[in-house]
């Protein structure tokens, strides 16, 4: 009997417009709230919600406890429309007419599951900057990684106004899929999405005057033979530093500015010699002008990225079935509604 | 262009001469008088359905992508819906509201830039298209129930034989509300598609994204208050005046009054 009433209460439609209305109240006055505090509720779209709530939400109880408060009341409506979804399968073969409304509350169900379960383990990371031919771990997805094999900036009047990116998803050294991803075609792969937003160039490296063997290309791995014998090694390169009262050699910015380069030289005659070179600050170190070394960087290097939001939401499969079943529900429900309205089969409630 | 000043303007006049014989045949009751008035709508529906078209046509792409354009097509959605409950119902007079709102509508966009500008990438999706159609004809049926409701109210206090009996309003009320429903769920659908191939999430926090779930959760609610006793009516009236509320600030208020992802311009 107790259970009989439970699941009847569980089933109640009074129950889902009580959850439904002051789930609406809550959201209609703490919704009110964003715009007024951009900086508390503007990344909400950029973290999974659990995330943010635990970096931003709690901070401020007073102006987000609505958001905690309106996903219960929504969890709970999501279990009444479940209840209600299998109490209809229950009783299928007298209510099939109505498979179109109970399809939408499947669906309505699977997103909501969809969406938790996104917000709680789902991962979103904005400005992942990938090289072309660099390979890279793809965030949250161990053993998986995203290789970028070509980049095309499309420009309208000097602005960008899309990118495509020929993009790999490799597992291991497997290739998983291979798209050319652009605005609105993303790289999709279950629940990882891969959007390019942007695109820029890093300096990898400089067009540099060597004396003794003329222009050369100087990037970190270059190795350069010396005339009079030996090897001249370049290990790493910033492209604006200086160098600090101590000796320290700092990195200024990423731009193209006075650059510093970590070499190392071998040589037959002497021991090895590692150190930074500051060529537009400062003459050569002895050991490199002992050499003969002697740099003059004419030009940087340039080497294009794209800056791509890499999103792993494992909700999304199950709520792209709750999209698909709600979808699927609409079309029957108005199939069904104009079938009996031409019947004159319309119940009326009074 | 030239046409896109002449043609909404006759399109205005003709929606004008109706609204304005709608009111005559309420007060003489003879059919001539609806058969012109609808006649009229027809005609200017059809004209501005030619003028929609042939604007897609220039576009490639449907216009809904600045203000001329989405009031355009809001205003021809609504007329749509007009003709609709007037085809299946003859509901003359009692949808005047919405035919005000139209011409509203069509008067506003009077001054507008009508360019049709060429389509950014993001916008270039047929999930876009899906997602602002059946948004605007979903608002067009909340705006017939709108006027429904309140004609219920009107009705119910008068007793009036001009208008419709109490229980053809409620039943088309019940139906605006759900032909409404059904095109507002695919609007979320494909507006929720579209924002995960775009941004790589399907529901946005931004203000405008929360304040459409309210609009689609408050009417999958009146789906369900139709059901109850005590919201039949009058309660369902007063539920779809409020529901317009909604839906106004969601569509008017967030994008007049905050900065929101969906601008009006």
């Amino acid at each position: 009997m107790f259970g009989q009433r439970l699941w009847r209460f569980c089933c109640s439609l009074k129950l889902a417009i009580v959850l439904a209305s002051t789930g609406t109240m809550v959201m209609i006055g703490g919704s009110l709230l964003i715009p007024a505090y951009p900086r508390l509720f503007g990344p909400m779209d950029q973290l999974p919600l659990l995330a943010w709530w635990r970096s931003l939400g709690s901070q401020a109880p007073s102006h987000t406890w609505w958001v905690p408060v309106a996903g219960l009341l929504l969890v709970l409506l999501g279990f009444n429309t479940l209840c209600c979804f299998i109490d209809w399968l229950l009783n299928l073969r007298s209510r099939w007419r109505k498979t179109g409304e109970y399809l939408v509350h499947l669906g309505f169900v699977l997103l909501l599951i969809g969406y938790l379960w996104g917000s709680i383990s789902g991962l979103r990371t904005e400005g992942v900057r990938i090289t072309i031919g660099q390979t890279i771990p793809v965030p949250g997805m161990s053993g998986h990684y995203l290789q970028l094999e070509t980049l095309e900036p499309v420009l309208a009047k000097g602005r960008q106004i899309d990118i495509i990116a020929d993009l790999r998803l490799l597992r291991g050294d497997t290739v998983l899929t291979r798209k050319v991803a652009r605005t609105n075609h993303p790289l999709l792969q279950r629940s990882l999405v891969v959007i390019p937003l942007s695109f820029g160039q890093q300096v990898v490296g400089f067009r540099t005057l060597f004396p003794p063997l003329g222009t050369v290309h100087l990037t970190p791995g270059s190795r350069l033979e010396i005339p009079g014998g030996g090897e001249l090694r370049v290990l790493a390169i910033y492209p604006n530093a200086t160098r600090r009262p101590g000796g320290q050699v700092i990195q200024r910015g990423e731009s193209a500015g006075r650059p510093a380069f970590l070499l190392q030289l071998h040589s037959s005659a002497a021991v090895p010699w590692q150190g930074w070179y500051l060529p537009s600050e400062e003459p050569a170190p002895p050991a490199l002008a002992v050499a003969g070394v002697d740099l003059r960087p004419l030009e940087p290097l340039y080497r294009p990225f794209g800056l791509f939001t890499i999103t792993l939401d494992p909700g999304w499969p199950l709520a792209a079935a709750g999209a698909t079943s709600m979808l699927a529900g609409i079309v029957f429900a108005l199939v069904s509604f104009y079938a009996k309205r031409r019947r004159g089969d319309r119940p009326e409630i009074y | 262009m030239p046409e896109t000043k002449i043609l909404p303007f006759i399109i205005l006049v003709a929606y004008l001469a109706a609204a304005s014989l709608y009111p005559l045949q309420l007060r003489w009751r003879r059919p001539g008088v609806q058969h012109v008035a609808f006649g009229l709508t027809a005609t200017a529906f059809a004209l501005q359905s030619l003028f929609l078209g042939y604007r897609w046509w220039l576009a490639g792409y449907l216009p809904v992508t600045n203000l001329f354009s989405t009031q355009f097509f809001f205003s021809w959605a609504l007329a749509g819906v007009y003709l609709y409950f007037e085809l299946r119902y003859r509901i003359g007079a009692a949808g005047l509201f919405v035919i005000f709102v139209n011409m509203l509508l069509l008067i506003s966009v009077m001054g507008r830039d009508a360019a049709l500008p060429p389509l950014i990438p993001a916008l270039d999706t047929p999930l876009f298209t899906l997602h602002v159609a059946f948004s605007f004809v979903g608002y067009a049926f909340f705006a017939m129930a709108f006027s429904l409701g309140v004609l219920y109210l009107l009705q119910r206090r008068t007793g009036t034989s001009r208008l419709p009996p109490l229980a053809q309003l409620r039943r088309l009320n019940e139906e605006a509300i759900f032909l409404g429903f059904a095109c507002f769920t695919l609007c979320m659908l494909f507006g929720s598609i579209w924002a995960q191939v775009a941004w790589g999430y399907w529901f946005s926090w931004n203000i405008k994204g929360v304040w459409s779930f309210l609009v689609w959760l408050f009417y999958s609610g009146m789906c369900h208050a139709k059901f109850v006793r005590r919201w039949q009516g009058t309660g369902y009236a007063i539920l779809s005046i409020a529901g317009f509320g909604v839906v106004l600030f969601t569509y008017l208020g967030i994008g007049l009054l905050l900065s929101s992802n969906h601008p009006l311009e």
